[in-house]
Parts: structure tokens; sequence; C-alpha cells
């Protein structure tokens, strides 16, 4: 039986549908991040779950119990909030057992668990301050320690790493996953960042317009997106997609397409699915991620099939670790990612190894992938 | 709702400097000129007033004419001075601003984060409170201080006040508690938190600022309110504004202005105590740092 159990859940403001039958079952310890552009509804489910806003049908059960209609405080969650939310006129240590303090713990035990949770987050020298005088990492610690504090069943994070420099976001990144690790607590974490999303998460939700586009480890989103939307949502650079025509023939399926330098190639699929074959002699969007495009000496040697073939270079940005080269392919700009040490020149024909293993083939009119 | 910061004061050269440093001198004279002369003609004695200089600094110094105003000066028939009215104020703006002010922070909480059908009407019509006349109300309300059977006492001014002040303390705490961040409600309302208690925990130890201005408008204005107490008080509930008027216009006897100087001043001082005492709260911002920046 699953932990945290979302059954078809919708949420509507007056006549607007925000959330439409949303389905997720979270078992016990996972890390569940829901992902997605501003606006799609991550936050309102997230108020769901907490009981901040009422579920306009369908349920939501914590624990086999079901919580709709029940007070955020006795659905035993924490919740950590993007602006953190101290209570300003509180000391750091006040804010810590307010929580406990409003459920009756004793002041002894109050203070036995504020100094455990300090410890471990390090705010000792800090709970005698306001959090007024704090910085923003640590006002970021206080508010988990808010939530630590009260040994939540599930925890629910709103884009907790939003207000913090780009620095200090990965050290914080870092330490939630640590946390995670350590306490082994059910958590459904809020975040508009698909790399804090991949980097966390033991599974992920991709929203968009109040619907859940897909749900799945990190790898499944990544390597077999659902549709246009999870192939280019998720992944930094983002994926490349293409348009390109199917051609089945006696040697295989191949997607036709033409490159910057005005001849067609012909792109043989690795491992083409039967409904594949129902597609020859249509069009499709082909999605490649920049890293399955590569230079021929910098191509994965374990792949099945590797296309090679020459292109244009329009622009290359070297970005330390490597380089990523543009050309043109089916008339897109197109993303490859090259060993540092590649050499390349823009404006030079240079040989692309394409990692045809990795190609995902989309469906244009629906927009999903064709499996 | 940030610190007040005091480095925001664009830097200006020596002469515009002086010259500002004139004008501020020039309109605080011109300001404290007649309560100077109130406080000169309240120290001499009547003789002095009566020969015809009231402009000059006393020759005689004599504090008479305050004991005098405060003890046993005629208030209408009786001479009690203005000590028992000065009561009466107290008991009177005490409890008014007290529950006026409550009520408004309340108003606020419940019009901001409790929102509920219908609020904002709600709100629209009580800033109606705001531009209603005194006037308008005289009459409605003496039928319902008798009705209530308060007329002519203190409980009775004091609801008409809390009445009256309802709608500007329920727009100064409305409008402060607007941009409070509701996200520290939520955060209560998780650590378990009930409708009072993140009022009185969470949203009015932050209400400091917005506290002094409305305690501030309030006191002024019912400490001041005339045409309340003269419609609605006894001569039991009288407010010092009345027993002031009723000392200067005393007709009997010679006009003893010395003592009305006096009377005059012991009714503003309490206002002026407030502003003294409170001012400085007015700018300081108690919100720093419950969210980011
Ligand atoms: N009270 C409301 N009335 C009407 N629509 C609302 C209300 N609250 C939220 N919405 C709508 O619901 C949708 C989802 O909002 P939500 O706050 O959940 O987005 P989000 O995914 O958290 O976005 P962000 O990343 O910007 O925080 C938005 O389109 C928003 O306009
Ligand atoms: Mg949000």
């Amino acid at each position: 039986m699953s932990f945290l159990k979302i059954n078809n859940a919708t949420k509507s403001y007056g006549s607007t549908k925000v959330l439409h039958n949303i389905d997720i079952d979270v078992q016990e310890g996972e890390f569940l991040v829901l992902v997605g552009p501003s606006g799609c509804g991550k936050s309102t489910l997230l108020n769901m779950i907490a009981g901040l806003e009422d579920i306009t049908s369908g349920t939501i059960a914590i624990k086999g119990q079901t919580m709709n209609g029940v007070h955020p405080s006795k659905r035993n969650i924490a919740m950590v909030f993007q602006s953190y939310a101290l209570y300003p006129n509180m000391t750091v240590g006040q804010n810590i057992t307010f929580g406990l303090e409003m459920h009756g713990v004793a002041k002894p035990a109050r203070e036995k668990a504020m100094s455990d949770v300090a410890e471990m987050l390090q705010i000792k020298p800090l709970l005698g301050r306001k959090p007024g005088q704090l910085s923003g990492g640590q006002r970021q610690r206080v508010a988990m320690g808010r939530a630590l504090v009260r040994d939540p069943d599930v925890f629910l994070f709103d884009e907790p790493l939003s207000n913090l420099d780009a620095k200090l976001r990965v050290d914080m990144r870092t330490e939630i996953k640590k946390l995670h690790q350590k306490l082994g607590t059910t958590i459904v974490y809020v975040t508009h960042d698909q790399i804090e999303a991949m980097t966390l998460s033991t599974r992920i939700a991709v929203m968009n317009g109040g619907y859940v586009q897909q749900l799945g480890t990190p790898k499944e989103i990544y390597d077999n997106p659902a549709n246009l939307f999870v192939a280019s949502f998720m992944g930094s650079p983002s994926m490349n997609l293409v348009p390109a025509k199917v051609v089945a023939n006696g040697d295989g399926i191949f997607a036709q397409l033409p490159t910057g330098l005005s001849d067609q190639v012909n792109l043989k699929f690795s491992n083409p699915t039967e409904a594949l074959k129902g597609f020859d002699q249509k069009e499709i969007v082909l999605g490649i991620r920049p890293e399955a495009i590569t230079d021929p000496e910098g191509a994965d040697r374990k792949a099945n099939h590797i296309e090679q073939i020459t292109n244009r270079v329009i622009v290359t940005e070297p970005a330390g670790s490597d380089t990523y080269v543009m050309s043109s392919l089916g008339g897109k700009d197109c993303n490859a990612r090259m060993r540092a040490d590649a050499q390349v020149v823009a404006g030079q024909d240079v040989p692309f190894a394409i990692n045809m293993d990795k190609a995902i083939p989309f469906d244009p009119s629906s927009e999903m992938r064709i499996a | 709702m940030s610190v007040a910061s005091t480095d925001n004061a664009i830097s200006t050269g020596r002469i515009t400097r002086a010259f500002i440093y004139l004008m501020l001198i020039l309109f605080a004279t011109f300001y404290l000129l007649p309560f100077g002369i109130m406080v000169l003609n309240s120290v001499k004695p009547l003789s002095e007033i009566t020969g015809g200089n009231m402009m000059s600094l006393p020759q005689v110094f004599t504090l008479e004419p305050w004991f005098k105003a405060w003890n046993s000066a005629q208030i209408g028939v009786e001479p009690t001075g203005l000590k028992p009215y000065f009561w009466n104020s107290l008991k009177m703006v005490f409890p008014a601003v007290t529950i006026s002010t409550v009520l408004g922070a309340l108003n606020g909480y419940v019009l901001t984060k409790w929102r509920f059908k219908g609020d904002t009407i709600l709100f629209g019509l009580m800033l109606f409170a705001c531009f209603i006349p005194f006037q308008i109300v005289l009459i409605p309300m003496a039928r319902v201080l008798g009705f209530l059977g308060i007329a002519g006492s203190t409980p009775g001014l004091v609801l008409v006040h809390v009445v009256y002040g309802l709608g500007f303390t329920t727009l100064y705490f409305r409008n402060y508690y607007q941009v409070f961040p509701t996200e520290l409600i939520r955060a209560a309302q998780i650590d378990g938190a009930g409708f009072f208690r993140i009022f009185w925990r969470i949203m009015l130890p932050s209400s400091g600022p917005i506290i002094v201005v409305s305690v501030i408008w309030q006191f002024t204005n019912i400490w001041n309110d005339f045409l309340f107490g003269a419609s609605f008080a006894d001569l039991d509930s009288q407010p010092m504004t009345v027993a002031l008027n009723n000392l200067v216009s005393s007709s009997t006897g010679v006009k003893e202005y010395n003592v009305h100087f006096a009377g005059a001043i012991l009714a503003a001082l309490p206002t002026l105590l407030v502003y003294i005492v409170a001012g400085r709260y007015f700018v300081r911002g108690l919100m720093a740092g419950s969210v980011k920046g």
C-alpha cells in the first residue's frame, strides 16, 4: 500500500480547472519531485496535500487515511515554504519549537528536540537570533529545522532553494539529499528547476497545464520522455527536436532529414518499434539529446548503432568541460556536445557521430512518443 | 515594511543645507508661537494680562493658574476645576482606544487572511464609516444609546467612539495585513495554531507600527472630540473638552485668561505626550526578515 496516495484529485477555482485528475502514488521513503513551468499547479497540488487548499474532487490519503477535510496540523506533515515563512517576532529557537508547543509537547522535550535539530543542521549558534538577523542560507536552514523537529510522516517543500544564489543552491541541494538519505522520510518537493528535480528525486512527476505529463524515475523521464513537452522541458541544454521523414526499406527504418549542407541524410534507427514502421513516409519529430551527438572519437563505444554525418559548424560554445557545437539539422539548430579538446571551428565542415540508440521519435500531431 | 534607513537622504551643499534649516526653524517657530504664548500667559497673574501685555515675559512667575484650572475653577456651576473631567476623559479614552484598535486588528486579520465571500464589499461598506460626518450619526446614535440604557454614561461614550473609529482602525490594519505574508499564516496553521493563536502570537507581535498609528489616531480623535461628548455625556461623564468649554465660556465673574490658558494646555497635554512617546515607533519596521529581502 502506498504511503501517500493522490487519487484522481482535481482542483478548480470557480469554473477554472487548475488540476486535472491527478493520480500519484508515493511509497514510504520516496523523494518525489513535482516539476513544471510556472503556473502549472505544482504549489496548488502541494498545498492540497498539506491541507492548505481543499480538494475539489478525488482523494488524498496518507498512510491509508483519507485526508480530505482534515486540518493541516492533524496530517502530521511539515512544510518548508519558498519564502521560508519564519515568524519574524520569534527567535530561531522559538520558531523551531512553535509547532511542538502548539501540539502540547512539554518544555524539556521541546528543548531536547530543538537542540538535536540545531545540532544536525549546525545552527546552534543562531538559536537566540531573530530571523531578520540571518542570511538567506541560514534562514533556509532554520526553515528546514522547523520542519524536521516535528518528525512528520511527509515533508513538503515548495521551491525551498529558489531564493538562494547559485552556489548556495547547489550546496543546499546536496545537503537536502544527504538529509533524505539519513532520515529516510517521505518527501514531496516542488521545483521548476529540472536539474534540482533530476539530482534530488527518486521519482519525478513532470507537470504542465494542470496535468501530470509523466511520472517516473529520473532516468525514465530523461531517457524515455513520454511526449514532446517532457522531452523539451527536462535536460539542459535541452533535447534537439528536429523534423524528419520516416523511410522504411529492406535495410531498416530511417529518419530522413536535410543537414546544413543541404543534402539529405538517412539516420538508421537502432531498435525501431512496430509503431514506428507505421509511420513510413510520414513526418515525425526526431529527438536527440546534445550528448548523443559528438565528434566521432568521443562517441559512446557501447552504442549499438552510430550514424556519422558531415555537417557545417555554425557556432561553437566552449563550456570548459565540454564544447557545444551548433549545426543545422532538419532545418533547425542542432546542439552537439563534444569533448573540450575536439578541433572544431565555426564555418568548417566536420564529422558528427549520432548515437541512434538515444534517438527518440515523436508523433508531431499528438506530440506523443512513438512507441 | 523594511527597516527605516537613515542614509537615503540626498547629500546637499552647504548653502542648501543652511537654507533648509532656516526654513525648518522658521516654520517650527511659526507653529510653536501660539503654544508659547499660551504657556507664557498661563504662568502670569491675571493683572499682567489684563494690563494689556500678552506678548511679554511674566514679571511675576506663578503656577497658581494651573492649580486653579486643575482644582478649583468654576466649571459650569461647580467649582471643581478640570480634574474630575480629566479622569472622565481617561476613563473614556482608554477603553475606547483599546477596543477599537483590537477590533480593527481583528477585522483586518479576517479581511485579509480568512477571506470569505463578499469580504471586499463588506470592507467597502466599512470604509464608508470614514467618510460619514459626525453630525449625521447623532440622532441614530442617541436612539441606540437610549435603547441600550447607557445614554449619558461613560460606557455609552466608549461605544460611540468605538463604533465611529472602527472604520479607520479596520482600514489601517487591513492595509497593513494585506502585505503581511500569507505563508506565515499557513506555516502557523501547519504548526497547529488556531485562529486566535495565530492572531495573538504571530500577527499582533508584528503589528507594532500600525498599532502605534491606530492608537495615536484614535487617542487624538477621541480625546479631542467635543461633539459626541457634548451630545451624549451627563455631568458626571463629561470629557475634558466639554469641561474646558464650560470653563472658558462660563459667564459669571471675571474672565481669568491665565486659568483658561492653563486649562487649554492641560487638555492638550495627553495627546502631546502620546505623540512624543509613541512617535518614534511610527517608523520602526518590525517586519524585517520574515521573508527574503
Ligand atoms: N486563488 C486562485 N484563483 C484562481 N486561480 C488560481 C488561484 N490560485 C492559483 N490559481 C491558478 O492556478 C494555477 C496553478 O498555480 P500554482 O501556484 O499551483 O502554480 P505553480 O506551478 O506553483 O507555479 P510557480 O512555479 O509559479 O509557483 C495558476 O495558473 C494560477 O493562476
Ligand atoms: Mg508555486
